[in-house]
Formats: structure tokens, sequence, C-alpha cells
């Protein structure tokens, strides 16, 4: 009989399970920094579609309002309207989205929060239902072929009061939600605003 | 003392009998098993999957994704690394410790801009990434048959005469 060596390649359990806990206990700690704070930085919402944001007041600051064509989770290119704000503070935000299960039924998330503050919001609105007020409100007409820059509608102020808006896509640069609530429900079917 | 290093002696050859199971079972099998056992293939493939993952939310929303201030490009960038990351794994496996840290780290991070693919690519390319920094190749002492042993026996007929029994009695 002859003695030798060759390579064979293994699993190391103790090192397996130390780079295992690690990593989920930097995601756990990635997790509880923004679940704490409710806060998230960079939180973009959009391309699946259209869902709903709903709020009893929204305070916002450095309001811009320009008209534009683009693409939604069902058309290529639908009218729709971005607004953009520095700040917004909103009382009673809740955002909802109808999702077709694989199974053909339909389930409803929804994110709800007493109390929101967002800092760099655009959102992109096919439909808005809302009591709406402005404080140094300008309207400023441009010879443009570019139809972002044909009409804007600016205001230092805005509030909007007892809002329904129809999104497809929405920003937040930060955006802390107190008391969020995540919630799922069945539905018999999605909602739609024609 | 004594008992200490008897546990580890025991411990030591356990292992290594584990080793020359698995050095059997690899001799055994076919090309791709051989493969296989020169690289962290668990921990490649996986890594490779949770990138998909991770894709799988910017890809989602491509038509925002270079819109000025959107994160979405970010999470292009996580789950493309994470993919390259798997990919290197197959071919370069003396860096896999190296690889699956940066796997961890960017499954961690994608949780930013491409929401871990849902979490569930986040979790997979932890596993992965851990598969990656506990690969390593070992070395097995194995007993060899002797070269005797080896010699291919020849057919019936050419046999020595003096092997059969019934002619000696």
């Amino acid at each position: 009989m002859k003695d030798s060596s060759v390579r064979v390649g293994n699993t190391m359990k103790k090192k397996f399970f130390i780079a295992f806990l690690t990593g989920f206990l930097s995601l756990g700690g990635i997790i509880g920094v923004f679940g704490l704070s409710g806060t998230a930085f960079a939180m973009p919402l959009g391309g699946m579609g259209e869902f709903f944001v709903e709020f009893d007041e929204l305070h916002g600051e450095d309001f811009e309002f320009i008209p534009k064509t683009g693409e939604t989770g069902d058309s290529d290119s639908a009218p729709m309207v971005r607004n953009k704000m520095s700040v917004a503070n909103i009382t009673n935000l809740h955002i909802y989205k109808d999702l077709k299960l694989p199974t053909g039924n339909w389930v409803r998330v929804h994110i709800e929060a007493p109390s929101a503050s967002i800092k760099g919001l655009i959102q992109d609105a096919r439909f808005i239902d809302a009591n709406l007020s402005f404080e140094e409100m300008a309207i400023k007409e441009q010879n443009s072929d570019d139809i972002s820059k044909n009409w804007t509608q600016n205001a230092t102020k805005v509030t909007i009061e007892n809002a329904k808006i129809a999104t497809s896509y929405l920003f937040q640069s930060m955006v802390s939600l107190d008391g969020a609530e995540i919630s799922m429900e069945m539905i018999d079917g999605p909602e739609t605003i024609e | 003392m004594g008992n200490k290093e008897s546990r580890a002696a025991k411990k030591l050859e356990k292992k290594q009998a584990k080793l020359q199971k698995k050095y059997e079972s690899l001799e055994g099998g076919g090309k791709f098993k051989k493969w296989r056992n020169d690289r962290p293939f668990w921990g490649a493939t996986l890594t490779l999957l949770a990138g998909l993952m991770i894709l799988y939310i910017p890809l989602q929303l491509y038509a925002i994704a270079f819109v000025p201030g959107s994160l979405v490009f970010v999470g292009f960038l996580f789950g493309g690394l994470i993919l390259i990351v798997g990919g290197c794994a197959y071919f370069y496996p003396k860096l896999s410790t190296l690889f699956g840290v940066m796997t961890i780290f960017l499954s961690v991070l994608s949780i930013m801009g491409a929401l871990g693919g849902f979490i569930i690519g986040t979790i997979i390319g932890i596993v992965g990434g851990a598969l990656c920094i506990a690969w390593q190749q070992e070395e097995v002492s194995i007993d060899t048959p002797s070269e005797n042993k080896r010699v291919k026996r020849r057919p019936k007929h050419q046999r020595p005469v003096e092997n059969n029994q019934s002619l000696q009695a």
C-alpha cells in the first residue's frame, strides 16, 4: 500500500455559521435602523402599475407642478402631472396597491401612517381629487416644444386636504413614517379611475 | 491535558474519515462532480441566483432608473456586481473568501435601491456568500492500492497454471 494526498473541496461548518450570522446581524442592523426611525432613504415606488395615495392634510414647501407624459405600468405614454416639493408633512397617509396573485385572486397592500414627513418629494400623478390652497402662486408659460417647460405652476407653500391621488411614480429622498402599519386584504377586483 | 489531546486527535481522525469518504464518492463520480469539487459550486450558484433576484426590481423600474435622484440605478449596480462576483467565484476559487465577503456586503446593501429582491435575494446572497467563505480545499491522505493491485487481470486462458487449485492437487 502507498500513502499519498489529494485535495478535496469542503465546507467548514464553523466558518459558514460565523459568516451566516454576521450577514444576518448586519441585515438586522440595517432593517432595525430603518424600522426604529421609520426612515427610508431614497425610496422609489413606481413601474408596477398605478397605486393610490390618500391623506387628510399635506403641508408642502417649494411646490412645483409640471405637466408631462410618461410611461406607467399600463401604458407607454400617458398624460400626467409631476408634483415636486422640497418638504412635505402629511397627516393620515394611506398608500394602497391592488395586486393580482398567480391564483387569479386580488390582494390589496396597505401602507398607513398617522404622520409622515418627506424631504425631496417627486410624484407623477394621473388623477388628483383634493382641496388645494397655495401661497405666492405663479403660473408661467413658455414658448417651448418641450411639454415640461411649456407650462409650469409654482408656489412657495401648498396645503392639500382630503386628497385621493392615482400615482404612477413616487420618489422621496428621505421619508419618515411614524407609527407605520403595513397590512394586506383580499379584494374582489382592482380599483380603477377612468 | 492528555484528555484534550486525545479528543483533538479523535476529531481530526473523524474529519479525515469524512474527507476520505468524500474523496471516494468523488472518485466514482463523473466529470461534473470533479469540476464541482474544485470550486465553491453551491456558493457561486446561490450568489448568481441572488444577483438575478436583486436585479429583478431595478429591471421592473428601468423606465425611471436614470431619472436624476433615483436610487434604482444603485439597485442595478448592486445586482450586477453580485452577478459578476458569482461568475468569478466559479473561475477563481482561490479568492472564494473575498467573493463571499463581497456577496454578503452587497446583498445587505441592496436593501437600498433594490429592496434586496424582496428580501429573498438578500437572504440567498447571505447564504451563498457564507458558503463561499466557508469553502476550502483540504489535503486528504489516502491509501492508494499498490502497483500489483492495479495490474489488469489477465483473461482466464492466459493466467499461469500454478494458480489452478485443481491441477495442483
